[in-house]
């Protein structure tokens, strides 16, 4: 199995390799430049489609309750802070605590997926046991496994352990996402792609299997563990259904469970709604400016997810 | 074993087999947690949900043992087809219009074009947001005095669409005839960029040769496409499509934050999980919650099935 977007050699491919299609039909140049702007619209037209309504949010954030359904203007006028003062003082939680949860329980399985998937995608990648092929197969057949069929057990089972209790949702959360079978296929493959020599001269100088996978093998990865970092981040940062199951505590929801709690609650008062909008979209906006390529090539492990 | 080959063992087969069983300790223990967790958070469900299905399963655990009971009243229950026919109808009109739209995007960003990385980028931003952000964004913009209502008041298209029934106050996640559709709308704009990556993986494949000798037989751009280009995706086509179909039969998040756990307007966003989610978190009805999951794994697994036959062959990954 290979993704279709593998990374090899640990450089990113770009995505786009571009076809001369445009450049040898033959095709009168009149013809070309037409095609060209009516090229050039679409792509602008829906591109627009694409910004506008988070640029809508942001600029909802900072109008007053009357004018964010009455103004049609994009500039906000006048500007009101007043939007973003309720997220931050009067929703319950408010936006800071909403923040936080995000953060904890995003970081949290980002961190338990990296250190995991890293150590089970070496054992598959490199070492031999017997079982391996069959415990591969049976890691990636989770994938086939709808989160909704898991609903009621995994509710019954963590209610059992008591983790459906105050703080200890926290607790529940990162169990069940602890560990996703996408994260060590995807290390996996990288590690496989890295040159055996350089782990054969680590053996030779006297390094165990430990040693050679935290001193050759983790640094050599770096590529592929900083992918699964930014989207097991990115996928928990998001994610609305475990949350809805599990932080039934209202002090232990996340952004997106804020906003959608919210939307019920006050569903009049749109300028708050959008602050916390935004403030759930900056961060994975921040990192999609920075790591883009992370992304993309994510995609094809997050679509074999499904 | 290798005491076949030598009957003698000398020290270096000893050394390498105690290597052998060391690296085999090492594969083991390295991968012991995530197996774990698996097995018991993954595959164990399968089962334990299969179990609990059987019985009538309150907030309190199991109550009686009902044997197909749950499966019996779930098919006789004329919400949980309401619930089919919202699904099926969602899947049939967002899976061809997410991966047209994807493969049109894939098809114009692939040309020689300025600003290439921009259009990528803007293309795939909607999919990096939260389904809760994008779904409360959509129910503001398409609000009764919401912006869309608003900007085709001031364009004056309001006869237009008077002509088709709405109103220029239309409520369109709050009308049953318009709330599903608002999703599929909703949906199809945050994937396309997606879709597009994907096409676009797969495009990059395509050897650059073949479409130099269509262009010295004097292929045209739509003959290429056609006959080139469409035919030689067959394996984006069935991975896009398993990806889109699997997403679509799950959908939830958009439902439940439009529509709330009773599917409003009148179980118009009643989707097949969002029936599931309600009879476990809301009425409780474990055994009976557990029942809609397995029919659910059963339709997902057949439909995946059957797209390996009509495809043919799954790609190589």
């Amino acid at each position: 199995m290979t993704l279709p977007t593998p990374m090899q050699g640990g450089t990113a491919r770009p995505v786009v390799a571009t076809t001369p299609v445009a450049d040898v039909a033959r095709v009168g140049d009149r013809g070309v430049r037409t095609r060209r702007l009516v090229a050039y619209a679409l792509l602008i037209a829906y591109a627009l489609l694409m910004i506008v309504p988070f640029a809508w949010s942001v600029s909802t954030s900072f109008k007053t309750n009357s004018d964010a359904v009455r103004q049609l203007t994009f500039m906000p006028n006048p500007v009101s802070l007043e939007g973003w003062q309720t997220a931050f003082n009067e929703l319950d939680p408010a936006l800071p605590r909403l923040f936080f949860n995000s953060t904890l329980i995003a970081g949290a399985v980002t961190l338990t997926n990296v250190v995991l998937g890293s150590m089970a995608g070496y054992a598959f990648a490199r070492l031999r046991f017997p079982g391996r092929e069959l415990l591969f197969i049976m890691v990636l057949g989770t994938m086939m496994i709808p989160d909704q069929l898991r609903l009621v057990p995994i509710y019954q089972i963590l209610r059992t352990l008591g983790l459906l209790q105050d703080q200890k949702q926290f607790l529940g959360m990162i169990l069940v996402l602890a560990i996703s079978a996408g994260s060590i296929f995807l290390l996996r493959q990288y590690f496989m792609s890295i040159p055996r020599a350089l782990e054969e001269a680590a053996k030779i100088d006297g390094a165990g299997f430990y040693t050679t996978f935290v001193r050759v093998v983790l640094p050599l990865g770096a590529p592929a563990i900083a992918a699964v970092a930014i989207l097991q981040f990115q996928g928990t940062w998001n994610g609305f259904f475990w949350p809805t199951i599990i932080l039934q505590e209202r002090a232990n929801w996340t952004l997106p469970l804020g906003i959608a709690q919210f939307q019920d609650l006050y569903a009049t008062r749109w300028p708050p709604l959008m602050a916390v909008v935004v403030m759930s979209t900056v961060p994975i906006l921040i990192l999609y400016v920075f790591f883009q390529r992370y992304f993309v090539e994510g995609i094809a492990a997050a679509g074999v997810k499904g | 074993m290798s005491a076949v080959a030598s009957p003698k063992p000398g020290r270096v087969q000893q050394g390498l087999r105690a290597e052998r069983r060391s690296e085999a300790i090492a594969g083991y223990v390295l991968i012991s947690i995530p197996i774990v967790l698996f097995l018991v958070l993954n595959i164990g469900q399968i089962f334990y949900a299969l179990y609990i299905s059987f019985w009538d399963w309150g907030t309190r655990g199991p109550r009686e043992f009902l044997g197909i009971g749950n499966y019996q009243s779930l098919l006789s229950d004329p919400i949980f087809w309401k619930a089919i026919q919202n699904t099926l109808y969602y899947a049939i009109l967002v899976v061809p219009l997410q991966m047209a739209l994807g493969l049109f995007l894939a098809v114009i960003v692939n040309q020689k074009i300025r600003g290439q990385t921009f259009f990528r980028a803007a293309f795939y931003f909607p999919a990096i947001a939260s389904s809760a952000a994008i779904t409360v964004l959509f129910l503001f913009i398409f609000a009764p005095d919401g912006l869309f209502n608003g900007v085709r008041e001031a364009l004056g298209l309001n006869p237009f669409f008077e002509f088709f029934g709405f109103g220029p106050n239309q409520n369109w996640f709050g009308d049953s005839r318009t709330a599903l559709n608002m999703v599929i709308l909703l949906n199809a704009w945050t994937t396309s960029g997606t879709m597009m990556l994907f096409y676009l993986s797969f495009l990059q494949s395509i050897p650059n040769e073949i479409y130099e000798a269509a262009a010295i037989d004097g292929a045209g751009w739509w003959q290429t496409f056609r006959r080139i280009t469409f035919p030689l995706l067959g394996p984006a086509h069935f991975f896009v499509a398993t990806v889109s179909v699997i997403g679509a039969l799950q959908l939830f998040d958009q439902a439940l934050i439009a529509g709330g756990p009773g599917g409003q307007p009148n179980n118009a966003l009643t989707t097949i999980v969002l029936f599931l989610y309600r009879s476990a978190n809301a009425e409780f009805d474990f055994g009976f919650a557990a029942a809609v999951g397995i029919v659910l794994f059963v339709i997902i697994f057949s439909v995946t099935l059957v797209q390996r036959r009509l495809f043919g062959q799954a790609p190589s990954w």
